[in-house]
């Protein structure tokens, strides 16, 4: 045997890691509460569908055929009124498996293109190459070639390399958990619909909390919120780095040759990082509810980085929780206004009940009623609260808390009750059966035009493995 | 292996005991080749964790055409890909001043190990992660070639250099200590 393959035996035979008997069981019972839970929570599971299987023989693909007719014609014959669903989210998603390449843009109220990005997804779904222009005012563009990362400075004349290890950009991160929350929880809202003049259909993206369109053509989303998208092959050189003429080069990737970098980056690398810092300090604050050193690290923070709209926000429920609406109204609609015309249902829901408290109802109601439908859909679809979650807790949106569905949906009915004076009955520890009443009474009140009333004094249902005053 | 297409159909089917099946056949051999990825007992843990999790929640919609082994597998690496970029793209994420809560845990509840396979794994976790995940997916997931390019995103010529580089890297610092 060679000495090579001597050490791969060892590792075939040698190499073993197994769970203590403990251990073990504790990790099966998680997989298989997962398992209950998504039982609960999908659709009766059917017998596997073996179509694409079937359809690689051209013998089993008339078979197939044949079945077909016959399933359809059933179909209408037992619900005369009822016609198949000619599109299928499915098809969007295996359409979007397909893309190699992403054309994101956004307008302004003019029509002139304010943002526009060029993304190439590789085989595991994670971007490759990126590049992105915002025109004046922001004046700032990035482009990654697969190695390094130029930040553009314009008004500097200046290009910053880096090791595209240690500086990243990018418009949606885990493309392909994306994609699995579109297969497993995106819903149809309307079929053969219209998209600025063009048919489309009308589809709830929970992970993106977004409306998006698809071409019904094509199955792809032409639009996510008013970011409209396309799938084209970009013009040669889009994700090559070229240094404009007259550019200054600070190459800062591992390496480079010593170079002196000018008072202005040294500056602003000082201050992006004391922001940082004080932006992770202002998290934690505000997650342990110490809301007055909250309020002060993330004013800081807004000054140096007026662009983080999670300081912003995170700022405004600072003040809220102080009883300072008109300063939280205020952070909110900074907020808002980033987003332009983009729904931001959380915020939009801090911002009604801020109002709320202040008496300001018909203010209040105008931001509420904009939420009430996402808030609903979460009932059944808890990942469509995931922003929800995030602004409630910073912890939650970088990843070192994670709710349960259950506490996730807990936490909507509180939140639907407060704003509606609605109660339905819903328990957190009944079953999803048991529950099913409750839900259906939701979005049958939602479905005949379900009005706001703030009630401060609403019965709340208390969040599984929550404390008293995470209710 | 027909025992596997079984256990796929029943698991389709929404059938607990296939899922508690398949957890039982895999869950040791996808902990081994996370640590040998990972080289940290609770990272590789919670990556073996997440992924029979994610898996769990695939019934509904599950249609494997392929081996379960090799589908567990490639999930396990692209988990332990994400738990890296996650690392690296979050260099202000709030992990250092957080209270980490200090528990004592029983021998029955940490991996069970011999000195070998510690030994074993130290030496690949001085592979560069390439040449470390060609070798652990040739050796333990039974891969082709073809199938680690695959993942990997390169030519087969390259899959079978890293493996056989990494295999060379492991001989020298093992440094004859491998019996036959």
């Amino acid at each position: 045997m060679r000495p090579d393959d001597q050490v791969a035996k060892a590792i075939q035979d040698k190499l073993q890691f197994a769970a203590g008997a403990r251990l073990r069981e504790r990790m099966l019972a998680e997989v298989l509460q997962a398992h209950d839970e998504s039982s609960n929570t999908n659709p009766a599971l059917t017998a596997p569908v073996t179509r694409r299987v079937a359809m690689r023989s051209p013998m089993t693909k008339l078979a197939a055929a044949a079945v077909l007719v016959a399933a359809v014609i059933l179909t209408i014959s037992l619900w005369d009124r009822s016609i198949p669903t000619a599109y299928a989210i499915e098809q969007t998603v295996e359409a979007l498996q397909n893309a190699r390449f992403l054309h994101l843009v956004r307008r302004d109220e003019a029509g002139q293109i304010n943002d526009e990005r060029w993304i190439e997804i590789g085989a595991d779904g994670w971007q490759v190459r990126y590049r992105q222009e915002n025109p004046a005012p922001r004046n700032f563009s990035v482009i990654e070639d697969g190695e390094s990362t130029a930040v553009y400075r314009h008004e500097r004349q200046a290009v910053i390399l880096y090791d595209r290890d240690d500086q990243q950009y990018q418009w949606v991160g885990e493309l392909g958990k994306a994609l699995e929350n579109l297969r497993q929880e995106g819903s149809i809202l309307e079929e053969n619909a219209t998209y600025k003049g063009r048919p489309a259909h009308k589809v709830w993206w929970p992970f993106l909390s977004a409306e998006c369109y698809v071409d019904p053509a094509t199955k792809l989303p032409i639009a996510i919120g008013t970011t409209e998208m396309s799938y084209e092959i970009p013009p040669a050189g889009t994700f090559d780095i070229v240094i404009p003429e007259g550019y200054v080069v600070l190459d800062k990737r591992p390496g480079a040759p010593e170079q002196s970098v000018p008072d202005w980056l040294l500056a602003e690398e000082q201050a992006e990082k004391q922001a940082d810092d004080a932006f992770e300090q202002a998290t934690h604050a505000l997650a342990e509810g110490n809301h007055a050193q909250a309020t002060e690290l993330f004013e800081l923070v807004t000054q140096k980085q007026a662009a983080r709209n999670w300081a912003w926000f995170w700022l405004g429920s600072a003040y809220y929780a102080q009883g300072q609406y008109e300063l939280a109204i205020e952070k909110f609609t900074k907020v808002l206004d980033m987003f332009g015309n983009d729904a931001c249902y959380y915020c939009n829901y801090a911002r009604g009940l801020a109002y709320a408290r202040m008496g300001a109802d018909e203010a209040a109601a105008e931001d509420l009623k904009l939420c009430l439908p996402v808030m609903v859909q979460t009932l059944r679809t808890p990942s469509a609260a995931s922003m929800f979650e995030y602004a409630d807790d910073p912890l939650v949106r970088y990843g070192q808390r994670r709710p349960t569905e259950q506490q996730v949906v807990a936490k909507m009915v509180n939140r639907l009750r407060l704003v509606t004076g609605q109660n339905f009955g819903y328990d957190p520890t009944a079953t999803a059966e048991q529950n099913e009443a409750a839900i259906a009474a939701w979005e049958q009140w939602l479905a005949v035009g379900g009005q706001i009333a703030f009630r401060p004094e609403a019965e709340l249902v208390t969040v599984p493995g929550a404390s008293e005053s995470d209710r | 292996m027909l025992e596997d297409e079984i256990l796929k159909w029943q698991f389709k089917c929404g059938n607990r005991d296939a899922l508690a099946q398949i957890y039982r056949k895999y869950a040791d051999p996808m902990l081994t080749l996370a640590m040998g990825l990972l080289n940290d007992a609770h990272a590789a843990e919670d990556v073996v964790q997440d992924v029979f999790t994610a898996f769990a929640r695939s019934a509904n919609g599950f249609a494997l055409r392929g081996s379960l082994k090799a589908y567990l597998t490639t999930a396990v690496v692209n988990r332990i890909r994400d738990h890296w970029r996650r690392r690296l793209r979050r260099p202000g994420a709030l992990t250092d001043d957080l209270p980490i809560a200090t528990e004592t845990r029983g021998p029955d509840e940490e991996l069970i190990f011999t000195e070998d396979a510690l030994r074993l794994n130290e030496a690949l976790a001085q592979l560069p992660s390439e040449q470390r995940e060609a070798v652990l997916l040739r050796v333990k997931g039974k891969m082709r070639f073809k199938e680690i390019a695959k993942l990997q995103g390169i030519s087969v010529n390259t899959a079978l250099g890293r493996y056989r580089y990494g295999l060379q890297k492991l001989r020298s610092s093992l440094n004859g200590e491998v019996h036959k």
